[in-house]
């Protein structure tokens, strides 16, 4: 086998590898074609032939099985959230230039200190200092780790946001639900392994946020959306159910003479049992979305009975997100509801838009986290919560805050995360990170590692080099982990 | 492979680990072998560059490689020098033609895991052949060669063989022997039209062409079936697109807004002309890297635009972002962008991965990256118009004579006067003020352009200074004052003025300027989104009919680079457009602190003016500003007589040509500023720099001329490194590419990297002899596409010939044609034409992306474009970055961001669900249905052949008519539909066609 070609490395055929997986990891189910094939199981079959990527995955006994990524599109201000600065109160209104260097803002705007319009309270047995924004959250600080040291490479959101998505800040990588899926596969058959739930919200940069880059497409994130087309093209257009089976039935009588015809080209077959798949989650998906199984008091804890429609509609992506993991979906992202505000990127009239779209996602959040704890699925879910980047803690303004990549507040909760932990410290004004810096990379790095996957080993060869979500950075957070 | 089946089957684990021991015994004793004694499946002559080199890559040169950073032991195995040098303990690394000595050998096969090379930590390993092919290359005398596409291709002549049509056929045939593969026969001619037909045009066949083809019994009647193709202009459409995805084409800069690249459908459109006037390939390259710069122009025959100048919307085809925070870091990324792709593009080297470090696997040290830096540092953005023609040029040139002759005729009538005494003219007092904190950046009182650029035509070559001015009547009224006009030659023409690059140092820039929806912007590194919050104070409008004083405030960009660009028309959107009426006019720009300066006069006042020798100096258009005013003096006090009635002719002329002149039409491209020597960013941050400048140049360490001196960016010097009949790459890449997009593998498999991470040719003889061919026969690309398609090689069946399998497994040796799928766009346009719905009409604005309730986001355009595109074919579809069209996405169309001359192919459940469910896909069936029943004379046998002839090339087969027929009846007895009915139901109809359209073979070249 090392003998073979290895000047051209020629990529193991399907039919090989799943005949090489099947005894490799004694499940075909392991392999579902939306990962396509995960390394793990490619590396198994073949390992010269993938010696870009070292090292065999899983590389560790992994903690989490699934992600739920809940995406704070446009920044949260963590001075008014989650790092709370007695400072801020005192000079309140004077000039900032005075107290520390202010660096260039998106909008060069710069106002003057401006206190936080909440008070904060401590909770849980950890003591845990929360705002009033987050109440709900607040209940489940036990649960959570926080960090308050979160510093990212951009102040813009596009490159913020391609940088916290693909760890890289220009459009075009692959996504870290890709490198998930890549890595791992997926684990249900029926179901796509990377899953965006649009909550309303695409973030700058667009749906690229959330592509395979050079990856293979089928890493992609499905979009999944709330009403009657959850997903492009799974309603079959037919007037009658069995139209479109009879359809099937026929173009799978004239492909497969057609195989025969070839000799069982790989490429046409693997074609063939697309079609297979692709039918299946006509039904899969509508049968996810459904939630008459889901009892009122399920929903009520999502906060799906609110009186404001967006706590509503978080609400309901909140419970998708959880029968989406139940069902072994790798990677979920949710994006943010529009409420009247826009996303949480207040230059202007902070007060009115955090609250707006700190009622939207508070009480969904914290009914996932509970909802997870109570079906035993908390242990394997790493639920990540975070912005882009952080607010700066002066005005823009008068009572706007405008980005501040120097200091953010981020919190994770699930799978080998410690709760009641509050990591890293800003300086007095919440301006700049003064302990335990956590980048972007450390953030993938630490994800990855619940995983199971080494970040430094999951590669991919593209344009000239091994390419990592990670870059040539990143550092597993050890204080946050159980 | 048996091994890990049997392995595999059993489940004991404790017998699986007695197995293994028992393997690896097997192998460790192999290790303690006789070395000499080479196993017969080791190549006779081991070759540096095909058989140790690859080794060396893998798995020695990521500590013993060119990157001294990362280097271990002070040890490099990429030179002879580094791998002979004496080690400290007295050996050599490598002793050429003595294994024995060599510290490799002894290393790669120590057991002892403290000594063997490579470490275990590295998870890197060598077999036991690449054991033997180190050890054997070095007992042959370890001979090193620079990397085999670094060295110039040679011809090496291949074995003759009898059924081979040209010289392709015989190097192939070398291998299959070899190889003992057995030969796929000719495909039959449905299939070879079909294939032809998508690969030169991207569509099938018609049905009216396919059955031509069929009934052509003569001997070149393939040939002229490919001519025919050749020739068709959907060759230029298909193949346009295929370099579209090589120069990351897309028409909007993605990030938060979206915004448009002007007038980037014009790159496109140049593509699809210039492939099919087939436009050598040299040409395309010199255009595309500096068509702003050529000696020779390529004007359209047609209607006399300039064609070279649209190849460099190449260049700003990149992302681009509106108020970055740091501006210097937009410049250095855009840049970044270039150099990949332009290095990969016409090279296959991956220089961006030396903007760090050391390339860790070419010889392209971080220098090299710089000096191309400095190239693409020295290049400014600009709109550029789409409608100079070469009859445009004329007329300005024109229009600069006749304004001559009438300098000439008048200065030749005056000099036979009396004049007063210089001394008797009025002397103008000279008013410099002492006080002031300034310095000039431009000062066009004098005559010429104080050495700025003037780019276009509108501002000319010189100042207005001593132009006749005429009134009514055609009455001369004064000679112009010096200053930089847009109108010269006449409204409503494109040009802009462009100062050199300065260092901010001072608080403000002033621009003393009159004008009409016009201009001043401030470029700070090179950035061209000006716009609030953070830029908006760098653009002004012109709107004054008396001088103004523009004043910016740049106080907060004081170290970094700029310069000044007075344009007349204006940005809407960052879209550039020149009303009618537009015009600007500048007297003199400066930097200063605090107030506006008293800028003292330019005229000279040391000597008298000899009223002789100022009108020669006029006539010959070099009359100082003094000299100037003493004329006017004189007109003024009408001391001149004569009659000017002469004159009247010339004028009258120049008002004719002005009339016949404007542009409305405008790309976003590029010109040439002042060259710029960049300092390297070490570890690639632009905020920490290096001492001392690279001079710019060409990749240094691969070609040996490489420094460039020109004035300008180095553009057309690095165009020409590029083209030099001595660079042995250009060539070998661009005959890789066309093989590639013909037989969807290239030679070389990694079409974009043939650097030493890239893969080696599967036929290094036949690469190198296309690669010389294409070279000497004029970089023709359709010839050398002719050349391919009408070889033997590629007329072969798709099915794989028995026993070929297990040697080929992956036909690299082409025994057979490969079997593969169709790319996104040619799904698409099928879709469209056997539907009967495809409009071929070619070229123009694009149509506007059809927009998903799935495709959200800032920047979504207000409306969506149609769901069938209006029929256009997908080349012509919308390409915004933030909004990308799914199905493109879906069938692996690449995201536009760097050079992708191979496309993935996947599998996803995606496109089974876009062919089986998208409104799209099934309105086609249900026009192609429409048209299956309006043919009212055809029985269902022959409307079903007709459906095969168009979707699949071919008739059906018998018991693929019978199935049809069963099916069509099923699906009539479903819907109860009577069997008289059948054949004029358009419903049953397109659930036939639409099932048609899900067949692999629809969307496969078999």
């Amino acid at each position: 086998m090392t003998n073979r070609n290895h000047a051209t490395g020629r990529p193991i055929s399907r039919r090989e590898m799943l005949g090489l997986c099947k005894g490799g990891f004694g499940s075909l189910a392991f392999v579902s074609l939306f990962g396509a094939l995960p390394i793990s199981c490619s590396k198994k079959a073949e390992s010269k032939l993938f010696s870009q990527i070292p090292g065999n995955i899983p590389h560790y006994a992994p903690k989490a099985k699934n992600v739920i990524f809940l995406y704070m599109d446009g920044g949260v201000s963590q001075v008014d959230s989650f790092d709370p600065k007695p400072r801020l109160e005192k000079e309140n209104g004077e000039d900032p230039n005075k107290k520390f260097k202010v660096d260039d803002t998106q909008f060069g705007n710069v106002g003057k200190i401006l206190k936080s319009p909440w008070k904060f309270k401590n909770y849980g047995e950890c003591g845990m200092p929360v705002s009033e924004l987050f109440p709900h959250i607040a209940t489940c600080v036990d649960d959570i780790a926080l960090v308050r040291s979160m510093v990212s490479d951009f102040p813009e959101h596009t490159n913020a946001n391609y940088f916290l998505h693909t760890g890289i800040g220009i459009q075009g990588r692959p996504s870290m639900g890709a490198w998930v899926t890549y890595g791992l596969g997926s684990e249900n058959d029926n179901l796509p392994g990377y899953v965006v739930l649009d909550g309303g919200l695409i973030p700058p940069g667009g749906v690229d946020n959330f592509n395979s880059g050079f990856l293979p497409a089928s890493h992609q994130a499905s979009i999944l959306r709330a009403g009657k087309v959850p997903l492009a093209n799974i309603n079959p257009l037919e007037e009658t159910p069995g139209l479109q089976n009879q359809k099937l039935d026929f173009i799978k009588q004239i492909d497969n003479s057609l195989v025969g015809k070839l000799k069982n080209p790989d490429a046409v077959e693997s074609a063939i049992s697309n079609y297979e798949l692709a039918y299946r989650m006509q039904s899969s998906v509508p049968e996810l979305t459904d939630f008459r199984g889901e009892t009122k008091a399920t929903k009520d804890l999502y906060g799906m009975n609110s009186d404001d429609p967006h706590t509503q509609s978080y609400g309901a992506q909140c419970l998708l997100a959880r029968r989406l993991v139940e069902r072994g979906v790798r990677f979920v992202e949710l994006t943010c509801p529009q409420v009247k505000a826009d996303r949480w990127d207040q230059h202007s009239d902070l007060k009115d838009g955090h609250e707006r779209n700190a009622h939207a996602v508070d009480q969904p959040i914290a009914g996932l986290l509970k909802d997870l704890k109570s079906r035993g699925l908390f242990e394997e879910t790493l639920v990540i919560w975070t912005g882009e980047f952080g607010r700066t803690p002066f005005a823009q303004g008068t009572n706007g805050r405008d980005h501040n990549p120097s200091a953010g507040s981020m919190w994770m909760a699930g799978a080998g995360i410690k709760g009641g932990v509050i990591y890293g410290k800003t300086d007095d004004y919440g301006y700049r990170v003064i302990e335990n810096k956590v980048t972007v990379h450390d953030i993938h790095a630490t994800m990855l590692h619940l995983l199971g996957v080494n970040h430094e080993k999951l590669r991919f060869h593209f344009g000239g080099r091994d390419i990592r979500l990670t870059d040539v950075h990143g550092n597993v957070i050890k204080g946050i982990l159980s | 492979m048996k091994v890990s089946k049997v392995f595999n089957q059993i489940n004991n684990s404790y017998l699986k680990l007695l197995i293994w021991v028992f393997f690896l015994s097997i192998l460790s004793a192999s290790f303690h072998q006789c070395t000499q004694d080479y196993s017969s499946t080791l190549p006779k002559k081991v070759d540096f560059n095909f058989h140790v080199k690859p080794i060396l890559v893998q798995k020695c040169f990521l500590c013993h490689g060119p990157d001294p950073s990362s280097r271990e032991g002070d040890l490099r195995l990429d030179t002879f020098e580094g791998a002979t040098a004496l080690l400290e303990e007295g050996r050599k690394a490598i002793d050429p033609g003595h294994p024995g000595k060599s510290e490799v050998v002894k290393r790669i096969n120590y057991d002892d895991p403290n000594l063997v090379m490579p470490p275990p930590e590295s998870n890197l390993e060598l077999s036991q052949y690449e054991i033997d092919i180190l050890t054997k290359w070095i007992d042959q005398g370890a001979e090193w060669k620079p990397h085999w596409s670094f060295i110039p291709p040679k011809i090496t002549e291949p074995e003759k063989f009898n059924n081979s049509v040209n010289e392709i056929d015989d190097y192939i045939e070398e291998k299959i022997v070899s190889k003992k593969l057995n030969n796929a026969p000719t495909a039959g001619k449905n299939s070879l039209i079909r294939r032809v037909s998508y690969l030169l045009t991207g569509l099938p066949p018609t049905p009216k062409k396919l059955n031509n083809y069929l009934a052509d019994s003569s001997a070149n009647a393939y040939e002229k079936m490919v001519d025919h193709y050749l020739n068709d202009e959907a060759f230029g459409e298909r193949w346009a697109r295929h370099w579209m995805d090589i120069t990351r084409y897309a028409e909007t800069k993605g990030h938060e807004f979206d915004y448009s690249i002007s007038g980037a459908w014009q790159y496109r459109d140049y593509l699809i002309r210039a492939f099919n006037e087939d436009v050598p390939y040299d040409q395309l390259v010199k255009e595309q890297i500096a068509g702003d710069l050529l000696d020779t122009v390529r004007w359209n025959p047609e209607n006399g635009m300039n064609e070279s100048q649209l190849g460099t919307i190449f260049y700003t085809l990149g992302e681009g972002k509106h108020s970055p925070v740091d501006i210097k870091k937009e410049e250095v990324d855009r840049i970044d962008n270039i150099i990949d792709v332009t290095t990969k593009a016409f090279q296959g080297l991956t220089v961006s991965c030396a903007k760090c470090h050391d390339h860790k696997f070419d010889p392209v040290p971080t220098s090299d990256y710089y000096s191309l830096y400095g190239i693409f540092e020295s290049t400014r953005i600009s709109p550029q118009p789409t409608n100079v023609t070469y009859h445009q040029q004329k007329d300005i040139d024109a229009i600069s004579a006749l304004k001559d002759s009438i300098k000439i005729f008048l200065a030749s009538k005056w000099e036979n006067q009396k004049f007063p005494l210089s001394s008797e003219l009025k002397q103008m007092s000279n008013e410099v003020s002492e006080s002031s904190d300034f310095e000039i950046l431009g000062d066009f009182r004098g005559a010429n352009l104080d050495g700025w650029k003037s780019d276009g035509l509108a501002f000319g070559k010189r100042t207005t200074l001593g132009n006749p001015v005429f009134g009514k009547n055609s009455q001369l009224t004064n000679l112009s004052t010096g200053k930089a006009s847009s109108k010269t030659f006449g409204p409503g023409i494109f040009g802009a003025l462009r100062s050199p690059d300065f260092i901010i140092e001072k608080d403000f820039i002033g621009v003393k300027a009159l004008g009409k929806k016009a201009i001043v912007r401030i470029i700070i590194d090179n950035f061209q989104l000006i716009q609030d919050p953070i830029y908006g104070g760098l653009t002004k409008k012109v709107e004054a009919d008396e001088w103004t004083d523009l004043k910016f405030n740049v106080a907060a960009w004081k170290g970094h680079k700029a310069y000044v660009e007075i344009i007349p028309g204006q940005y809407n959107k960052h879209v550039y457009q020149l009303p009618k009426e537009a015009f600007v006019e500048a007297k003199y720009i400066i930097a200063f602190n605090g107030d506006w300066p008293q800028v003292p006069t330019n005229e000279s006042f040391e000597k008298p003016v000899e009223m002789n020798t100022a009108l020669e100096n006029w006539a010959q258009n070099s009359a100082s500003p003094e000299e100037i005013r003493a004329i006017n003096q004189l007109i003024a006090t009408n001391q001149f007589r004569g009659n000017y009635h002469q004159i009247n002719t010339y004028s009258n002329k120049i008002n004719q040509l002005q009339g016949q002149m404007q542009d409305t039409s405008f790309f976003e491209g590029i010109t040439d500023g002042f060259a710029i020597n960049s300092k390297i960013f070490i570890r690639g941050s632009h905020n920490e720099l290096s001492k001392n400048v690279v001079p710019r140049g060409f990749l240094s360490g691969i070609f040996s001329k490489n420094q460039f001196r020109s004035e300008g960016s180095g553009r057309m010097e690095l165009a020409n490194a590029i083209v030099d009949p001595e660079n042995p790459l250009t060539s070998r890449v661009m005959v890789n590419r066309i093989w590639h997009y013909l037989f969807g593998r290239g030679l070389v498999e990694t079409v974009d990297n043939f650097g030493l991470q890239g893969k080696l040719p599967s036929h290094p003889e036949l690469l190198d002899f296309l690669a010389l061919k294409f070279q000497n026969e004029g970089y023709s690309i359709k010839q050398m596409i002719k050349y391919m398609v009408m070889s033997q090689t590629f007329r072969r069946a798709v099915e794989v010939p028995d026993g070929n399998k297990s040697n080929d497994p992956d036909n690299l040796y082409l025994a057979n044609f490969p079997i593969r799928r169709l790319e996104s766009e040619a799904i698409r346009d099928a879709l469209l034409m056997v539907a009967g719905n495809l409009d071929e009409t070619m070229y123009g604005a694009p149509v506007p992306v059809y927009l998903t309730p799935f495709m959200q986001g800032r920047g979504r355009p207000y409306r969506s474009g149609p769901m069938d595109g209006n029929g256009r074919r997908s080349i012509y579809l919308e390409v915004r970055r933030n909004f990308l069209q799914p199905m493109m996405l879906t069938f692996d169309r690449p995201i536009p961001f760097s050079t992708f001359g191979k496309r993935n192919v996947t599998n996803v459940p995606a496109q089974s669900l876009i062919l089986m469910n998208d409104p799209f896909v099934e309105a086609q069936a249900g026009l192609l249905a429409q048209e299956i029943v309006n043919e009212k004379n055809l029985d269902i046998d022959e409307k079903i052949d007709v459906i095969y002839l168009r979707t699949l090339s071919r008739n059906a087969k018998s018991e693929e008519k019978e199935q049809a027929k069963v099916f069509i009846q099923s699906l009539a007895k479903n819907a109860e539909i009577p069997e008289q009915e059948l054949l004029e139901n358009t419903a049953i109809w397109k659930a036939y066609c639409h099932s048609i359209f899900n067949l692999k073979e629809f969307i496969y070249l078999i």
